[in-house]
């Protein structure tokens, strides 16, 4: 059971109340009408599934029922940050990796 | 009759009375259910699962898996409850399980004879799979009702539980899991820092393994300072300590989930705590040694044979022997001797304890065997003496048997480290030779595991771990934990233990006391390749039972190892999952039970509803009238009856249920735009629009009826299934897909009662009721919208209609509706209206050929419902890319299609699949199926409609709706899904 932040209400609550709703930061094709199949079903059916850092979209569908982004580990499920619509992580993949190699984590 | 009461133990002096199978019994408080048996003589509790041979109790703790007994009676009988983990309360009813007539007398025994007949065929490993296999047919005939009336352990209560239970919340810094010395010194240091602390437990008592040892002046300080310990945690404002509270699992985010039994009103809490520091010193458990007859009643652990005397002040036989691997249960022997109680032998299967032990049997004059194992328990029902022999060097034969008198057998193959809960977090367990056991490989995050959960059986060095960890725990969260006292004495925690996995005997070998898993049954299945310990498990239900393994994985690890000839860290463990103790259900569903699990919702006419006699029937959540019978009629009656008043004069039908979704801002009609196949932009002030939406990957998502209150206003309902979903999907669109658009959506369900008024006397009913509306065809045409006022009601009335009748929908401010739709009524007296319900709306949209839920089920297309022709191609929207594609569109899709009874009598199921063939059997070309069904009075038919391969083409045709379950085959004519006044004129009319 996650303890979850929502940045619109601005405190923790609990994963009960929020649902998962895909990935993050997935461009909406600007018009849709002028571009190929694949392209479209490259937006609406795939995915990047990562091990590890994934940025997400959740759903605060018991509360203030706004949509907001996440940025979460799927190995160990942590919750690192949640972040308003239209901003961006400050915790990727890349800045895990940095860390890593700073603390000498050769693993 | 072996066990007796036998000096105070730290019971309390008040006497309890209970009872079992009826039989009056003394208890004293404290007592548990197992302690209360044995102080009262009882050996035989229950009988086993497989064989139905006599149990008796097994241990003291939570891994009790012989005597399982019922509690309780009717509602409140709790199943299978561990006796050892019981406390007797008075007046408490226990009952014996799995036995016919009594535990003592079994007719179902002769199970276990068989298995000795032939071994290795009857209830042997992976019988369920083997014996049952074929003919198929028997299964329901026969195997199935004689497994189930032969095996099976408690019988669940038949009545509902009347005892409340809760769900609770916690938060805590620090949660220390197990109240023994470590637990409790972890607690109590954490506790010091000020940061808030849980400390679980899940016996009465706590201290752990100190509750084994003597409540004697020696041991006085200990047993002050387990005191003084509780009552310092208990007197701490920081800190809550849970006693009686199993916890049973630990989650994500440090979540750990426990069953607390508390007495009084509540039953049971199900209690959830957020640590963010775990502390796990849950112990170990002893586990037993396999020899033949291992699971004969007064065969026990030894520590809990200590304890039982020790604790509960219950002598559990006149006459001990203890069988061990290791040094400790050797203290039982000394502790029985010390209280008076012959000690008949020590049987050691090492070949040199250690000198001090030794002195110790010397000194009391205790007969030691080494090198010598027990190859047998004896006695008819319970043990009377054992067989004892000397084990060869090499461990494969035994030599020089005996016999030796007892009437318990204490017994220990050495200690199991609890790392259920620590490697729910983390990595799998890792194998330790030196205790020969598994433990704690890599911590999980945020989590200590100490003492002997960790391996360290020591007193004071299983004190000192876990001082550290709360000192880690507490520093990590800018805390310092305080000093407290160490306990005044020491338990050397060295076992000095030589594996001694089986023994090479004769007689059943129990590996799994409570499922009747023998030695024999790894062995075989290990000979018929199931060698996987994951595999093991699942074909021959070891560990599976009430212990979780607790007593019996490691021996069979072991013994599969060997048959294997690979070491017992290679065989590995199974994977440890929650939970790792019973639980009760109804701790899950806490208070939401029955009308409690989900609210009803009621619209504001229910009250009128119920006056007028409606049968009600649950859809969604809606509570709504299915039918209003009058006097004497069955529903069906009641429905064709209401069906052919509309048709031939007018009805109302209470339709809140339907979503109602506000759209306000400049961008509200390019919103629609996009959302909706068909054009928003364009529909004028004043009128409706019907609107059908898609998914993105082209499938028909919902459909209803959009109308236009102003420019930048529109009112939108959605049907009732998806009215929740709708709305969030639009909140979706705006905020993730385009939040450039000025557009503000909000619910307003519940803002409004609505109201179909249909029927041919519709217009004059609404012109009677609401005079300052002109409702003339001109004023207001088929798909109008108008908004009016009525005694303080503000109401929009839309021209539209599901019935395919003349009609309007009525929408009203929630609190006015029973005022609007009671004006309505009285107006409509003068046309004998009528009220209608579901059943009546069903029937009317069926004979209509509108879809609903049942048909838009989220597998059609525009293409399948014959609306393909709405799509505008002016403009983009959701749904447009994908529902041209070829799959979308091939003309062999199932489409829907109107169904007739050619036999006009017979009713057509719903769920039906549409075969060509009179006699089709199971292997038949199935072409479609049957979504919705109604006799319609129109047509003096049973109709239907449903989805046919390419059934646009197909009108006309005679086709079988087919449904095997029930044996019908009902021959029906394929027309067109529009049964009823095709060309829409009266709905203009």
């Amino acid at each position: 059971m996650h303890h979850i932040y929502c940045p619109y209400c601005e405190e923790m609550r609990e994963e009960e109340e929020y649902s998962y709703t895909g990935e993050a930061h997935i461009e909406r094709p600007k018009d849709p009408a002028a571009i190929s199949d694949e392209a479209w079903a490259d937006y609406i059916f795939f995915r990047s599934n990562p091990r590890g850092i994934h940025h997400e979209m959740w759903y605060h569908a018991a509360g203030c029922r706004r949509y907001f982004n996440a940025t979460r580990d799927t190995q160990s499920y942590k919750v690192h940050e949640t972040y308003k619509m239209g901003e961006m992580p400050t915790i990727t993949a890349a800045t895990v990796a940095a860390n890593q190699v700073a603390k000498g984590d050769a693993s | 009759m072996s066990g007796f009461r036998h000096g105070a133990g730290r019971l309390g002096d008040a006497q309890l009375n209970f009872t079992f199978d009826g039989k009056p019994m003394l208890a004293r408080a404290g007592d548990t259910v197992a302690s209360a048996l044995l102080a009262n003589g009882v050996e035989v509790v229950g009988r086993s699962f497989k064989y139905h041979r006599p149990r008796g109790v097994t241990s003291s703790g939570p891994e009790e898996a012989g005597a399982l007994v019922t509690i309780g009676a009717g509602g409140k009988a709790d199943p299978n409850a561990r006796a050892t983990m019981e406390p007797v309360t008075q007046g408490l009813e226990v009952f014996s399980q799995n036995c016919f007539p009594s535990p003592k007398f079994d007719l179902m025994s002769v199970n276990g004879l068989a298995g000795a007949i032939l071994p290795g065929s009857l209830f042997s490993a992976g019988f369920y799979y083997k014996t049952f296999m074929w003919p198929a047919a028997l299964w329901y005939k026969f195997y199935e009702p004689s497994i189930r009336a032969a095996a099976g352990m408690g019988v669940p209560p038949k009545v509902a539980d009347p005892d409340i239970y809760d769900r609770i919340q916690m938060f805590c810094d620090v949660a220390v899991v197990g109240g023994g010395s470590a637990g409790l010194s972890a607690a109590l240091s954490a506790s010091q820092s000020g940061l808030r602390v849980v400390i679980f437990d899940e016996h009465n008592d706590l201290g752990g393994q100190l509750l084994n040892e003597a409540n004697s002046d020696q041991n006085a300080d200990l047993e002050q300072w387990r005191k003084d310990t509780i009552a310092a945690l208990e007197a701490a404002d920081n800190v809550t300590v849970l006693a009686r509270a199993v916890c049973w699992g630990r989650f994500d985010g440090n979540m750990l989930a426990a069953h607390q039994s508390v007495d009084g009103k509540v039953r049971q809490n199900y209690i959830k705590v957020q640590a963010k520091k775990i502390i796990i010193a849950a112990g170990a458990i002893e586990r037993p040694l396999v020899f033949g007859n291992n699971d004969k009643p007064n065969v026990m652990l030894a520590s809990a044979a200590r304890r039982m005397l020790n604790h509960y002040g219950t002598a559990t036989g006149k006459m001990l022997a203890v069988f061990t691997n290791n040094d400790s249960a050797y203290q039982t022997a000394f502790d029985y001797s010390d209280a008076g109680i012959k000690v008949s032998a020590v049987v050691d299967s090492r070949q040199y304890p250690s000198e001090a032990l030794v002195d110790g049997c010397m000194s009391r004059g205790i007969t030691l065997h080494t090198q010598a194992v027990v190859t047998e328990a004896k006695g008819w029902q319970a043990v009377r003496s054992i067989e004892i022999a000397d084990l060869a060097a090499n461990g494969q034969s035994v030599s020089n048997r005996r016999r030796v008198a007892c009437d318990v057998l204490a017994h220990s193959g050495g200690w199991t480290p609890q790392v259920q809960m620590a490697a729910h977090g983390g990595k799998p367990p890792i194998y330790d030779k030196t205790i020969a056991a598994f433990v704690v490989g890599d911590q999980a995050p945020d989590t200590y595991s100490v003492g002997a959960a960790e391996g360290e059986n020591g007193l004071l060095a299983g004190v000192a771990q876990a001082l550290e960890a709360a000192k880690a725990a507490c520093a990590e969260l800018g805390g310092t934990a305080g000093a407290v006292t160490a306990p005044p004495q020491d338990r050397d925690g060295a076992t000095n233990i030589v594996p001694l996995w089986s023994v090479p005997a004769k007689g059943k070998q129990l590996v799994d006391i409570q499922h009747d898993v023998t030695a024999a049954d790894v062995v075989q299945s290990h000979s018929e390749g199931f060698v996987s310990v994951e595999h093991l498990k699942r074909y021959t239900t070891l560990g599976m039972a009430n212990d979780q393994g607790r007593t019996s994985n490691v021996n069979a690890l072991a013994i599969m190892a060997e048959c294997r000839g690979v070491s017992i860290a290679e065989a590995g463990t199974t994977r440890f999952r929650a939970p790792i103790a019973p639980v009760s259900m109804g701790g899950f569903a806490g208070r939401e039970i029955g009308k409690h699990f989900k609210p009803v919702r009621r619209t504001p006419m229910q009250e009128w509803h119920e006056k007028a006699g409606a049968v009600f029937v649950q859809a969604g959540m809606y509570m709504r009238p299915q039918y209003y019978p009058q006097a004497g009629e069955t529903i069906d009656d009641a429905y064709e009856r209401e069906t052919e008043h509309v048709r031939k004069k007018v009805g109302i039908c209470d339709v809140t249920s339907l979503g109602k979704i506000e759209i306000v801002g400049p961008d509200a009609a390019e919103f629609l735009d996009r959302v909706y196949i068909n054009m928003f932009s364009t529909l004028k002030v004043g009128k409706a629009r019907y609107g059908v939406m898609l998914r993105e990957d082209g499938i028909v998502y919902d459909d209803g009826t959009t109308s236009r209150f102003a420019e930048d206003r529109f009112f939108m309902t959605t049907t009732t299934a998806k009215a929740g979903p709708v709305m969030a999907y639009l909140e979706r669109c705006l905020e993730i897909d385009w939040p450039e658009l000025k557009v503000r959506v909000s619910s307003v369900s519940e803002r409004w009662g609505a109201m179909a008024v249909a029927g041919p006397d519709a217009r004059a009913t609404l012109t009677a009721a609401f005079p300052s509306v002109d409702f003339s065809n001109e004023a207001f045409p088929f798909m109008g919208v108008v908004h009016a006022e009525h005694n303080g009601a503000k109401l929009v009335i839309l021209r539209i209609s599901f019935s395919g009748e003349m009609a309007y929908e009525v929408y009203a401010t929630s609190e006015h509706a029973t005022d609007i739709w009671q004006t309505v009524v009285d107006a409509g007296q003068a046309y004998d209206i009528v009220p209608y319900g579901l059943e009546t709306l069903g029937a009317l949209r069926i004979e209509k050929g509108h879809v609903t839920g049942a048909e838009l089920d989220g597998r059609v297309t525009l293409g399948d419902v014959h609306m393909d022709g709405m799509a505008s191609k002016k403009k983009w929207f959701v749904g447009k890319n994908l529902k041209q594609r070829e799959g979308m569109v091939h003309p062999d899709r199932p489409q829907l299609v109107g169904l007739k009874s050619v036999d006009p009598r017979t009713p057509i199921s719903t769920g039906s699949i549409l075969v060509t063939e009179a006699n089709a059997t199971a292997g038949a070309d199935k072409q479609g199926w049957v979504s919705s069904m109604t006799y319609s009075p129109e047509l003096g038919s049973f109709i239907a409609l449903g989805f046919l391969r390419g059934g646009k083409d197909r009108i006309g045709e005679r086709i079988y709706a087919a449904y095997p379950v029930k044996g019908k085959n009902v021959e029906v004519e394929v027309v067109s899904n529009h049964f009823v006044d095709p060309t829409n004129d009266r709905v203009k009319g």
